[in-house]
């Protein structure tokens, strides 16, 4: 018999008698359960990462957009704000209140509205240094009744707009 | 086995189908466990390599080629990961330790079955004496009947390798039969 003959049968009866030891299975069905369970963990991850770059997508030419903020009819720029200790949030907040406003005057009253409330921050901003800090002797005379002025025939219309959003 | 049948197990398999698993699992854990058992000789790592080789079989299914036979695939899988595993103990140097195992409790670690048939089958234990790169060839050769080409394929080595490692294995076999009386196989 040549040696390749041999070869063969013998690989053939020794591995015949070779048998997986049957407890392998549980051993390989648990790890194959953690493989299906890492897959079905791992979905939702990529909805997930799918749903944060789809936000991202909308959120981008939203905040392009977003650039002719109201605030900015007053300030300029966050900057400015920034300068006399104020931050992006309170940005954020008058911002919120000059839309929620634009919402419930109608036009003309908001026209006025901008109109007086600009000068009454103008006034705000110059009494306030970097640091957030007030200084009301910083006006003039004239300057302070000017201020009180504008407080006034602005609480109509903060009474107006409050009045609605809490009904 | 039925390779369009055993492809759509394990494609369902994939996606946590368990029935499809098992299906999977008792059409090829013998094959698998063999050709494990006759490159690698400890029982514990036979049984860590089978359990990679199933975790592969899922992970890396996309890389099969329909054209080809399931179990090239699955031979290609198994005898890479003897490979990594041979690379890794390599690497922890665990092969001192190993050295010293082997000869202080020479084949205490191995089947009874095989020993067994290691007394019966005289040529079946100087295969197992050969080097790993000589045995990987005799077995894929032998035992799968692979042609030299496709051992080069499933090694990722040239025919030319493959060819030269096989003679030696052979031009091996043939000494030792001498060396130990045997004078069954002359040519």
């Amino acid at each position: 018999m040549s040696i390749e003959k041999e070869l063969r049968e013998e690989l053939r009866q020794v591995a015949d008698s070779m048998q997986c030891p049957p407890e392998l299975y549980g051993r390989v069905r648990q790890s194959y359960h953690q493989y299906a369970n890492d897959k079905r963990g791992r979905s939702p991850m990529k909805k997930r990462v799918l749903a944060g770059i789809a936000a991202i997508a909308i959120l981008i030419p939203s905040a392009v957009f977003a650039s002719s903020y109201l605030a900015d009819d007053l300030f300029g720029s966050v900057s400015t704000i920034e300068q006399h200790g104020g931050t992006q949030e309170d940005y954020q907040e008058i911002e919120g209140m000059l839309q929620a406003a634009k919402g419930k005057l109608n036009e003309d009253e908001f026209k006025e509205y901008q109109v007086l409330i600009k000068q009454l921050i103008q006034l705000k901003l110059k009494i306030t240094d970097e640091k957030g800090v007030k200084h009301e002797e910083k006006l003039t005379q004239e300057e302070q009744q000017r201020f009180e002025q504008l407080a006034s025939k602005l609480a109509p219309y903060f009474e107006k707009i409050n009045k609605n959003a809490n009904p | 086995m039925n390779d369009n049948e055993l492809l759509s197990w394990l494609e369902k398999a994939k996606l946590g189908d368990e029935s499809a698993f098992q299906l999977v699992y008792q059409a090829t854990h013998q094959d698998v466990y063999r050709t494990v058992a006759f490159l690698v000789y400890n029982k514990q790592d036979i049984e860590d390599i089978v359990n990679e080789v199933y975790m592969s079989m899922w992970r890396t299914f996309h890389t099969y080629d329909p054209n080809r036979p399931f179990r090239f695939w699955l031979h290609g899988i198994t005898v890479r990961l003897v490979q990594d595993w041979k690379r890794k103990t390599w690497r922890r140097i665990r092969l001192f330790e190993r050295n010293r195992r082997m000869t202080c409790e020479h084949f205490d670690w191995t089947d009874k079955a095989v020993q067994q048939f290691e007394m019966q089958h005289e040529l079946f234990s100087l295969v197992r004496q050969l080097l790993y790169k000589l045995r990987v060839v005799v077995i894929l050769r032998y035992f799968h009947d692979y042609a030299l080409e496709e051992i080069a394929d499933i090694l990722q080595i040239p025919v030319g390798t493959v060819k030269s490692r096989h003679h030696l294995a052979m031009k091996e076999l043939r000494k030792r039969i001498e060396m130990t009386g045997g004078d069954a196989y002359v040519h």
